[in-house]
């Protein structure tokens, strides 16, 4: 088989294209689900009568349905309810549904694991709740998640190519046009854009290494 | 001072204090004392609003710790609690944890709050260890970094719950000389402690609980030589033979 083909520099440069939606989606849906997942993590840590319950429900739910379920619903299913996402959008807001109840999870863990006396001296010392967690609690527990977050973001990162399915224009989508047009390319594409998850996941998951020596 | 009437507490079904009634005066030294699950940490732990009381008036400084209308933050600023594992803030250095509250609640500036915080650690005898983490220090370190963060606090009562029973044994008598020092110079102290060379020295009043109830409440003199329970007999044959 002749490869050499695949290596040309549009074949790479649409990959790169690809590459640069992927990441540029992952990086938008892994802000906001930080900011709803910490918050909706916080809420349910905070044990607030009614609201922590309905949050404990919704998070369940979404936790327990596939991702590609959800990209599926915000693409072909809530047009019919009279919102019309982009592709691009569908994509952000599914990524942004499901990471955030995966996050929230992983912060209300990390602020269960700190000992119910931290919470007590700093009360005791007449802070408010709002202060101690702020100052105290959070602080401590968002040392503690360092590795799962960087892990779950590895892992946004990677589910991104599941919106191949509503063709967003990310890596996976422009690999299997490429493939598409000449078949016998399917195995250096596939090594090239292996190549690319790997290299910046794999340099996450240094950086997340780096993090946790400096605060063990 | 601090005035419990007719107060009951329940976790559930379990009735863990039983007709509390107790007044603390203050400057008064009290030492509560009794077997372990007796309810001498819960009783502590209401006096600050750590637990709620199921009924009865509890008040301090005539302020009704369990009512709504009751700015509990306010209460606690008067109020200093030490911990039978200190609980030091682990992400901030020794001088961190005993600003900290001075800061955010009395609204001290960062020097103004680091003098007072120096003055104290001077105090308990470690000013050197400013910088350090809490995990840099041994427990009686710890444990005296803890009091000075309550004092900074310039409360006007300090509860002490088991202080020394985390520490090794030659880390006791380092902590015991600072509260010792405390209690001469007038502060109202509630302290729950198995050290009974600590309550026959500084303490104005013993109170023995058992399941729940204050079973005796006497002189720490009359208290030793004299106990009239014969639960308070037993326990006391039990920690004194040890
Ligand atoms: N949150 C809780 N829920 C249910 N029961 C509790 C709770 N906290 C304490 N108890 C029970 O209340 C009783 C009194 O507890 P407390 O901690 O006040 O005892 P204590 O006298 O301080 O004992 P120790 O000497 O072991 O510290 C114990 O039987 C304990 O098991
Ligand atoms: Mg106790």
């Amino acid at each position: 088989m002749d490869f050499s083909g695949a290596f040309t520099s549009d074949n790479l440069l649409f990959l790169l294209e690809g590459f640069y939606v992927t990441l540029k989606v992952a990086f938008i849906s892994i802000v906001f689900s930080f900011i709803i997942g910490g918050l909706v993590g916080t809420l349910r840590f905070a044990k607030i009568p009614l609201l922590s319950k309905v949050l404990a429900v919704i998070v369940e739910l979404v936790r327990n349905l596939p991702l590609l379920l959800i990209i599926l619903f915000t693409y072909f299913a809530l047009p019919e309810l009279g919102i019309n996402l982009s592709i691009t959008v569908s994509a952000i807001v599914a990524l942004t549904i499901f990471e955030s109840a995966m996050l929230a999870e992983i912060v209300r863990g990390g602020l269960n694991s700190i000992p119910k006396g931290q919470m007590e001296a700093a009360r005791s010392s007449g802070l408010s709740y709002v202060q101690a967690l702020r100052l105290i609690i959070l602080p401590q527990a968002l040392r503690r998640m360092v590795p799962n977050l960087v892990s779950q973001f590895i892992s946004l990162l990677k589910d991104t190519s599941l919106a191949v399915v509503i063709a967003l224009p990310e890596l996976l989508h422009n690999a299997k046009i490429i493939q598409a047009q000449h078949p016998s390319y399917v195995i250096p594409i596939f090594l090239i854009i292996s190549l690319m998850y790997f290299v910046v996941n794999y340099a996450l998951s240094l950086v997340a290494k780096r993090l946790e020596l400096k605060h063990a | 001072m601090i005035a419990f009437e007719q107060v009951n507490k329940f976790y559930g079904d379990f009735h863990v204090l039983k007709d509390i009634n107790l007044t603390i005066q203050d400057g008064e030294v009290v030492v509560v004392i009794g077997p372990s699950g007796s309810g001498k940490s819960t009783l502590l732990r209401c006096i600050n609003g750590l637990e709620t009381t199921s009924d009865g008036v509890l008040k301090v400084k005539n302020i009704q710790v369990n009512e709504k209308k009751t700015d509990i933050n306010k209460l606690r600023r008067n109020i200093g609690m030490v911990f039978q594992h200190f609980n030091l803030y682990p992400h901030k250095t020794v001088l961190e944890n005993i600003t900290l509250a001075p800061i955010n609640v009395l609204k001290q500036s960062a020097e103004e709050a680091k003098k007072t915080a120096m003055y104290y650690l001077e105090k308990v005898g470690i000013p050197d260890k400013a910088s350090s983490f809490p995990s840099q220090l041994s427990g009686g370190q710890q444990q005296r970094v803890a009091i000075a963060r309550g004092l900074a606090m310039k409360p006007e009562i300090m509860l002490f719950d088991e202080p020394t029973s985390a520490l090794d044994p030659e880390m006791v008598g380092e902590v015991l000389d600072v509260m010792k020092a405390l209690a001469k110079e007038g502060m109202t102290m509630v302290v729950v402690t198995h050290e009974m060379g600590f309550a026959k020295e500084v303490g104005d009043r013993i109170v023995f609980m058992d399941q729940g109830r204050i079973l005796e409440e006497e002189m720490p003199v009359e208290f030793f030589e004299n106990p009239k329970e014969e639960r308070a007999k037993v326990f006391l044959s039990r920690i004194l033979n040890h």
